[in-house]
């Protein structure tokens, strides 16, 4: 994999050194600041707007969501580094959709004008994409879902929005795990997490109701240990491609 | 509408109506926010570009070039997680979509940790259980998870830049296998959590898997990318009608 930070042409080193510092320190401040905007939101929800919600709940819902998904938290920003440079690392996790989107449009750009990945132009075409690609997703959010969004939820019939309800969760998993064991190319993982999981669920949680709450972290945690310990031979030398799917 | 949770029942015909909870102006001045955030990001960052575009040989031109390209790219995906989006405001209302799915997160694991929140409470999201408490719990469940995203880049970036080995030097193999194994897992076993709910939840989990198998495989045969971008709307959509058709007389349609 290349890196976006080898070495430069001396002359732009200084101008270049100014653009780190400005990314990184504003990169900063506004993810910190995205992050407790997005985290007020609900909070003020559970505590102050009437809802009887118990703290302990909070946290058991996080450590359920930690348990399935904490390995990816640190494993996503690892693997996307190398391609978006420290800059975009901060749109990216920002604005989200990134493999499917920023990456794409990333990389249209890079190739449009002419610039090597791993240099330095390349990184700045990577961060001007982002912030084209941030400007369309912004307005097409804000119109298609904010405004003509609402406004279709208001004149739908009520009994598509109860099927829309009751249904759009199996529809979104089952095209995601198609997503997930396709762009994973796993076989062997694979076929361990599906029999670890028709386990869990048609067996382990029908017999001890109470490990319900816990089934994804418990299907997560076998499904990792099994797939390590029968690993094959070609997947200590594949290279991990960015864990990732959306 | 604000009962204490003493006058409720824990499940069954509690106050199901979410979207009164979900669209409350709070959330939505959270969403000007989080959209305003981007916004001094990205002309920041276009700013930092435009001043050290000249050292490295990158003309006004270039600079223009690069964010047509990422504009014009961008269109059909935007479009493709509006789709998705849409198609979850009933579940969720217009503030959480917007802030979840359509930016910072991603539909596949916004609604996962909203599934997996709900299920902590012993409740199932879109039915009866589903209650404004609960809706309360699994939003803030996929906000708190990608708080946790972007914490990681906050810590790794800097560790990235000064090239720390020990980051670097991960074990290859297991960087291979532990998070595929955590990923196809998890959805793994959450889709298949839908399946005992009931004969629809099994229809539309199967013909949504299906679409997206046959959207996935077209892109690679046919060498259509757009076709990868919109195989989960595609999916929803079609899974939903097929839903929609099968759930007809049950719904009254």
């Amino acid at each position: 994999m290349t890196s976006t930070t080898t070495a430069e042409p001396s002359t732009g080193s200084t101008a270049m050194a100014d653009f780190g510092r400005t990314t990184s320190r504003w990169g900063q401040a506004t993810m910190i600041a995205g992050l407790l905007i997005s985290v007020a939101g609900p909070l003020y929800l559970v505590f102050a707007s009437g809802l009887d919600v118990a703290p302990a709940q909070l946290w058991i819902a996080f450590a359920a969501v930690a348990a399935t998904f904490g390995i990816i938290w640190i494993v996503e920003p690892l693997t996307y580094y190398p391609v978006l440079g420290p800059a975009a690392m901060y749109q990216a996790f920002m604005i989200g959709n990134i493999s499917n989107k920023l990456l794409p449009a990333a990389l249209i750009a890079q190739t449009n004008i002419g610039a090597k990945p791993g240099t330095r132009r390349a990184e700045l075409a990577a961060v001007v994409a982002i912030c084209g690609a941030a400007a369309v997703h912004l307005v097409s959010l804000a119109v298609f879902v904010g405004l003509l969004g609402s406004w279709l939820i208001s004149i739908i019939p009520p009994s598509v929005l109860l099927v829309t309800r009751l249904y759009v969760l199996p529809t979104v998993l089952g095209a995601v795990l198609v997503q997930a064991i396709v762009s994973m190319k796993q076989p062997r993982t694979t076929v361990i997490a599906l029999a670890v999981s028709a386990v869990v669920v048609f067996a382990v949680v029908p017999l001890l109701p109470s490990l319900a709450m816990m089934s994804t972290a418990i299907a997560v945690l076998a499904t990792i240990v099994l797939a390590w310990f029968f690993r094959g031979k070609s997947d200590a030398v594949a290279v991990a491609a960015p864990a990732h799917i959306e | 509408m604000h009962q204490p949770l003493a006058l409720q029942p824990l499940t069954g015909t509690g106050p199901t109506d979410i979207l009164s909870v979900a669209n409350n102006p709070v959330l939505w001045i959270c969403v000007a926010g989080v959209f305003g955030v981007i916004v001094i990001q990205s002309i920041v960052f276009m700013r930092a570009a435009r001043r050290a575009a000249p050292s490295v040989d990158m003309s006004p031109q270039d600079i223009r070039t690069s964010f047509r390209s990422g504009a014009v790219s961008a269109i059909g995906p935007s479009l493709a997680v509006s789709l998705v989006a849409v198609a979850l405001l009933g579940l969720f209302g217009a503030p959480a979509v917007l802030s979840r799915i359509g930016l910072i997160g991603s539909a596949a694991y916004d609604v996962s940790a909203a599934g997996i929140a709900a299920s902590s409470m012993g409740a199932k999201l879109g039915d009866a259980s589903y209650t404004q408490a609960v809706f309360a719990v699994a939003f803030f469940a996929m906000s708190i998870g990608g708080a946790m995203w972007m914490l990681a880049t906050l810590v790794l970036t800097p560790l990235l830049r000064k090239g720390d080995a020990k980051i670097r030097s991960i074990n290859p193999a297991a960087m291979a296998v532990v998070p595929a194994a955590a990923l196809i897992g998890a959805f793994a076993c959450l889709g298949l959590g839908e399946l005992p709910k009931s004969g629809i939840h099994v229809l539309s989990f199967l013909v949504s898997a299906a679409v997206m198998g046959l959207c996935l495989l077209l892109a690679r045969k046919l060498g259509k990318s757009w076709l990868r971008e919109w195989g989960l709307g595609l999916s929803i959509v079609v899974g939903l009608t097929a839903a929609y058709l099968a759930a007809g007389p049950a719904v009254g349609a």
